[in-house]
């Protein structure tokens, strides 16, 4: 059967009203889902998971990778309007999003979080249509060794947010680091800080850290003085996303859908690091590098690439080889194997029209999230032009409701507090909180992958060098770490060059 | 006024509890945890059974996931839960069977537990690659024996890591903790990554999470614990390979609910679990992944766990890989 | 307060850290197996890292902060304001930490009432009115998502069950 032949078998399986309602549906649910902080795009596909099991196999998995995509993008509403990421993805997008929003330029921030958001998914999901096989097999390839390289240069992205010095955000990043070792020891079982308090042993939850040191912060800034907000009503305004903006951030959501792409074929990683990396690639690259954290436009673009870019892309080790990247698709796994399809290099032959069906409608969903966010954006600009004195408190309860809903655990809401105070001393302190939140994501992966490597090779560090692929991760990590180095000089230079000019009227 | 208002409230709901006793259990929704993440094993079986649970129990059952610590965390909030039968746990091979025969710091022990039932039990298979050469056991041990073979589970003191170890002890590998590197990796996902790319030379876990590879032929299945052969797996079975103490390794779900909890409320247990493992379509859709629905008594399901509880707890003493701390 | 001061501040604070975690807090609260066949895979061995880099991080801060310009940053509070600011931080505080404790006795949405209404009289709101309904309005709509929509198990409180 040729390409085409199989496109137009999954054409005539996808091609009635029912797939597409359910795959509507499923990009509306998601977006909504998506758009409450606590409610992640993985508790939305996890509630939609038993609706599915009636449907037939192509209409149920539809709906969930509407779901799914739709909760990605929803995340980026409430990141962009009250500083609280509806998912974890979107936590790169609150660095100019917010901004933006403060300056009452929400209505361009949320629209170039829509524009940046369709055109990666579409890149993602060509790609998985066009290169799922080779991808899937280079996904294949990445043993702990490849992985520790892989996020050793991930964690330089953390010089890219650490805005004007670097050692605090170094500072930030070690905060993060360590505070991501608390639970139990991966290879030994064993007990790190927990205390004895079985709460702590599965670690801190990642959302609560992170609802905590973003949108926690505002309110307790509100509390210290209220008036500093007073006077000012944010309006969304008539500020549109422009095509000149768009265009002139294309290159950056072309980068970052790449960035996505690839990162999502890899299992494991998830789309925080890779929306964090395209925006420090999309800064590194930018005319306007010094306004990235005050409300660029293209920052929100790259980040929302990022995100999205993996959302099509960590289809490609669960269809080409049947392993789950995340939990999402873990659970999406779950739905094929309920209509009795098991993903895997046979299903391509031996069910080559639903999967070709599938690629005919993700292609479908991106259109559908086109529409529905601009709907969802219409809807939502209200938000912004509460009052603070009310929608503050709100925001509150809301991020206890959601942290609570997470992991059912009230212990998590705790953690949101404290993460709270730390996060309002850290910026009172200037101290960033992106890097923190890097390495929180980051560290325990870089951790358990060094050890990893280690086991495998009796503690033989030769392992970390053991092929291309780390050779090429190395390489990189030494040119990036170069460049900061001397860019850090230069600036010291600089600064001290003004300062004498300035002593010496 | 506030205060006088909650005294009368609070002994209102008292006196509620009090008087109507058991006798029309449940009034509300039964929170049931689930300590694993969506899409795991545990959740699925769960899910999958809380339909026709539902419909037997008569009232909503509110599926509540509450993961980390290997189960340890979802485990501890029924261990802390008032016995009032409205909030009970699914309770899996890992929590409540690998888990306390290996780790002295866990926070809970088998005693803080009631076993209303085991609903289900999952043969374990042992998979290799195709890559790696190796198509029997034998070849396996041989391998092992010369060292430098590995394996990967989804934590420490989850079922595969004990698996493997409790396989090789029985096929004479000597010191296994040793010889045989154990790599963990977070969760069933990854350890089934790691057999695929080579990290590790073969993983011992619950024969649904790998029956998608072994079909795929991405895995090659060496071994079944069951007495029985499991559909779609080409493999002896530990009776086949005269290993009979191999039955012991399998996984179950089972519920649980405090230690304390009234024996009335048990008794209706048994019976809605009976009704909902007597649903055709419930059954199909565990058979199919390779379960096997078998419901025990409470009796039956203290007996049984307490049998694994022990055999492992005697591998684990005998080797030496309980965990202080 | 001026940025030098800061990093000195952070510096100082980050040493401090480093030698905490390196003399009580590893040894004390990482437990690590006797039998560990080699010092990279012991589970002490990357907080021990992470605590010397901290520690490194410490003094580079305390170095650079003598370097800096300093600049007096505005913090935007006369000083007999901030005796009223600290007064609302220790509110808040207090909100919290009751709000924790309150949160398994009297249930989520009772809680959360009382959170929203205290939070926005703390900061002297100037519409009490919509505050008042938002207060009661909120948590109640959140729950019937949550709990119905949803599928969470909202923690209900010993006194009064929402249905």
């Amino acid at each position: 059967m040729s390409f085409s032949d199989s496109i137009l078998a999954g054409l005539s399986l996808v091609a009635n009203f029912e797939s597409f309602l359910s795959l509507f549906i499923g990009v509306a649910v998601g977006t909504v889902a998506g758009a409450i902080p606590g409610m992640s795009a993985t508790m939305a596909v996890a509630l939609a998971l038993p609706f599915t099991f009636s449907m037939t196999p192509i209409t149920g998995i539809l709906l969930l990778l509407g779901v799914y995509k739709g909760g990605i993008f929803g995340g980026s509403i409430p990141a962009i309007l009250i500083k609280t990421p509806g998912t974890p993805a979107s936590s790169a997008t609150i660095l100019d999003g917010y901004p933006l929003a403060e300056k009452g330029q929400a209505g361009k921030a949320l629209g170039m979080a829509l524009w940046a958001s369709c055109t990666a998914d579409l890149i993602s999901n060509l790609s998985l249509i066009l290169f799922a096989g080779w991808l899937a097999s280079f996904a294949l390839s990445f043993g702990p060794p490849e992985f520790f390289a892989l996020i050793l240069f991930s964690l330089t992205i953390i010089a890219g947010v650490s805005g004007e010095s670097l050692l605090r955000g170094a500072l930030s990043a070690l905060l993060g680091l360590l505070l991501a070792t608390i639970g139990l020891d991966l290879i030994y079982g064993t007990n790190r800080f927990t205390f004895g308090n079985p709460n702590m042993m599965g670690g801190l939850n990642f959302i609560a850290v992170l609802i905590g040191l973003f949108a926690i912060p505002e309110i307790i800034a509100m509390v210290w003085d209220p008036k500093a907000h007073e006077g000012k009503t944010r309006r969304l305004g008539e500020d549109r996303v422009t095509f000149q903006d768009y265009k002139s951030s294309f290159r950056s959501i072309v980068r970052g859908s790449f960035i996505g792409v690839f990162l999502g074929s890899i299992p494991g990683i998830g789309a925080a690091p890779s929306a964090f990396l395209s925006y420090s690639e999309a800064r590194r690259k930018s005319k306007n590098k010094a306004n990235f954290g005050h409300g660029e436009v293209e920052g929100v673009a790259a980040a929302e690439a990022g995100n999205n870019g993996v959302a099509g892309a960590t289809l490609i080790p669960l269809l080409a080889l049947g392993v789950p990247g995340d939990v999402i698709t873990a659970i999406i796994l779950g739905a094929f194997m309920v209509h009795g399809l098991q993903p895997g290099p046979m299903m391509f032959v031996m069910n080559s029209d639903i999967i070709y069906g599938l690629f005919v409608g993700l292609i479908v969903s991106s259109v559908f999230l086109f529409l529905i966010g601009s709907v969802a954006i219409k809807g939502f600009k209200y938000v912004a032009e509460i009052p603070r004195g009310v929608l503050f408190p709100g925001v509150m309860v809301l991020c206890i409701y959601g942290v609570f809903a997470v992991n059912n655990n009230l212990f998590d809401v705790g953690v949101m507090f404290a993460m709270g105070w730390v996060g309002y001393f850290m910026a009172r302190f200037d101290v960033p909180t992106a890097p923190f939140l890097i390495a929180f994501v980051l560290g325990p992966l870089l951790e358990d992958s060094f050890r990893q490597s280690m086991l495998m090779s009796g503690s033989s560090p030769a392992v970390l060098f053991r092929g291309p692929i780390c050779w090429f991760f190395w390489g990189l990590t030494c040119i990036t770490v170069f460049a900061i180095i001397r860019s850090g000089a230069r600036a010291a230079r600089q600064s001290k060059k003004t300062e004498f000019v300035r002593q010496t009227p | 006024m506030k205060r006088v208002l909650r005294k009368i409230l609070g002994a209102a709901a008292l006196g509620v509890t009090a008087t109507a006793a058991f006798a029309d259990y449940p009034e509300r929704p039964i929170n049931m945890v689930i300590p694993y993440g969506a899409g795991g094993a545990t959740d699925i079986s769960a899910r999958s059974i809380s339909a026709p649970l539902g419909e037997a129990v008569g009232k909503p059952l509110v599926m509540v996931n509450i993961t980390g610590a290997g189960g340890a965390t979802g485990s501890v909030t029924i261990q802390n839960a008032s016995a009032d039968g409205y909030k009970m746990l699914f309770a899996r091979v890992g929590s409540h069977s690998v888990s306390p025969a290996m780790k002295a710091a866990l926070p809970y022990t088998l005693d803080d537990f009631r076993f209303v039932t085991v609903y289900e039990i999952n043969p374990v298979a042992c998979a290799v690659t195709p890559a790696s050469g190796i198509t029997s056991m034998e070849a396996l041990v041989a391998k092992a024996k010369e060292g430098g073979v590995s394996y990967s589970s989804s934590g420490v003191g989850s079922l595969p890591h004990l698996a493997a170890v409790m396989v090789m002890d029985e096929f004479g590998v000597e010191n296994p903790l040793q010889s045989v590197t154990h790599i963990p990796q977070k969760g069933g996902g990854g350890a089934a990554t790691a057999v695929l790319n080579g990290t590790v030379t073969f993983l011992c876990t619950n024969s649904s999470s790998l029956a998608g590879f072994v079909a795929n032929g991405q895995l090659v299945p060496l071994l079944v614990t069951t007495a029985e052969p499991v559909v779609g797996f080409d493999a002896p079975t530990s009776v086949d390979l005269g290993k009979p103490e191999l039955q012991k390794l399998v996984g179950w779900t089972g519920i649980a609910g405090p230690d304390d909890l009234p024996d009335d409320v048990a008794a209706k247990w048994g019976v809605w679990m009976q009704a909902a493992t007597d649903d055709p379509k419930f059954r199909d859709t565990m058979e199919t992944r390779g379960s096997v629905i078998d419901l025990m008594s409470p009796q039956e399901a203290d007996a049984f766990i307490q049998g694994q509880y022990d055999s492992f707890r005697a591998l684990v003493d005998k080797l030496g890989m309980r965990i202080e701390g | 307060m001026n940025v030098r001061s800061n990093q000195m501040k952070l510096g100082i604070g980050a040493v401090v850290t480093a030698v905490f975690l390196l003399t009580v807090a590893i040894p004390f609260w990482v437990s690590s197996p006797t039998n560990v066949p080699n010092i990279v895979l012991a589970p002490t061995f990357w907080p021990q890292i992470l605590a010397a880099v901290t520690g490194v991080t410490g003094v580079g801060l305390m170095v650079f902060s003598s370097r800096r310009r300093a600049v007096t940053s505005t913090s935007g509070l006369e000083a007999e304001e901030k005796g009223a600011a600290i007064f609302r931080m220790i509110g808040l505080a207090a909100i919290m930490g009751l709000a924790l404790l309150a949160m398994p006795r009297l249930g989520l949405v009772w809680t959360a009432m009382l959170v929203f209404a205290a939070l926005a009289f703390l900061v002297r709101t100037r519409h009490p009115g919509i505050v008042l309904i938002c207060a009661v309005a909120v948590p109640l709509i959140l729950y019937g998502f949550f709990a119905h929509v949803a599928g969470v198990a909202i923690p209900q409180g010993h006194f009064v069950r929402l249905p």
